[in-house]
């Protein structure tokens, strides 16, 4: 059986738990997003909204791959479902890795190109590049992040610390983004949202020392966008 | 240097200024709280009162007992004015 890393039996399934929450609320955000889009017509909007899309993606990957490894009925109806396809009598057996390293990096990818997306977005105009050089560089970054997403289904920390590094310049523009507003108390939970989940991808990174930490990650990234969700919705019921 | 209005922010300034007149204000004064030209007013007026965010009133003056227009917002004004609010914030707050 394909491992990426070993996480704590008693938390087996409230991670998929996490992960459809986390799936529900990054769609609300699309939403809404994609909802001012279509009134102002700014392409910003269209790529935040892209951006909790391919998070909503990376969740429902993770809970489809995750939940394939916890639950043996969920493999039982894969196989049968998947044999045929292949034309192998041992699909399950013989194909497991494939799939598990198909979904892992599937989920990887998504959530990767989530992160770098509301970075670029997250700038301000002086900071963001202008038209052809935009291009050139999302190129370079989506290459990049196929790259890592590839070579993290070997070794799961290049994941973590990608996300890590990425989340990071990110707060940073959030801070930013508070002060420019005249600390605007919306703009500082979503600022508070993404250190939360900065924090739980720290947590990720460190698994292979403390199994628990697996945990700790979940529970602080559910944190983060429970607070985003606080933020939409605070924002939205005004 | 101030930086120029989009098309919304414009509607949503002409709108606002109607508001804080309890609902009814006239164009010459409109024209100044907006800080737009007559021109420029007026299109956007005919494109507000065809989207029916509001509608244009005859009012008697009340010191020259004369017949005068008014601008009057509706309630899908209203409505867009909470709307555009709502639209704002969540730009700031996400730094968009």
């Amino acid at each position: 059986m394909f491992t990426l890393f070993s996480t704590p039996n008693w938390f087996n399934g409230y991670d998929l738990l996490f992960a459809a929450v986390n799936l529900v609320i990054a769609l609300l955000i699309a939403g809404y997003s994609w909802k001012i889009y279509r009134i102002n017509k700014e392409n910003k909007f269209t790529y935040f909204s892209f951006a909790f899309i391919l998070i909503a993606l990376a969740n429902i990957f993770k809970l489809i791959t995750q939940g394939l490894i916890y639950y043996t009925p969920w493999r039982a109806v894969a196989t049968r479902v998947v044999g045929p396809v292949v034309g192998m009598a041992q699909a399950g057996v013989n194909y497991s890795d494939l799939f598990f390293r198909t979904g892992f990096f599937l989920s990887m990818i998504t959530m990767l190109g989530a992160w770098l997306l509301i970075y670029f977005v997250s700038q301000k105009k002086s900071g963001r590049l202008k038209s052809y050089y935009e291009t050139s560089q999302i190129g370079l970054f989506i290459y990049l992040i196929g790259l890592i997403s590839l070579v993290s289904n070997f070794k799961y920390s290049v994941f973590y610390l990608t996300s890590t590094v990425i989340l990071g310049i990110t707060v940073l523009n959030y801070y930013k983004n508070y002060l420019n507003t005249d600390k605007n108390r919306n703009a500082f939970k979503v600022m508070w949202s993404f250190v939360l989940l900065l924090i739980g991808n720290i947590a990720f990174i460190f698994v292979f020392i403390f199994e628990s930490l697996y945990a700790v990650g979940e529970i602080f990234t559910l944190l983060g966008f429970l607070l985003l969700l606080y933020t939409h919705h605070k924002v939205t019921h005004k | 240097m101030a930086t120029r209005r989009s098309r919304l922010e414009l509607i949503f300034d002409i709108l606002l200024a109607i508001q804080n007149k309890g609902g009814t204000i006239k164009p010459t004064h409109l024209m100044y709280k907006s800080n737009l030209s007559h021109k420029l007013l007026n299109n956007y007026l005919d494109e507000l009162v065809m989207k029916e965010l509001v509608f244009i009133q005859d009012i008697i003056g009340k010191k020259k007992q004369k017949s005068t227009k008014a601008i009057v917002l509706t309630d899908k004004g209203l409505s867009f004015l909470a709307e555009f609010r709502r639209m704002r914030e969540f730009t700031d707050a996400f730094g968009l």
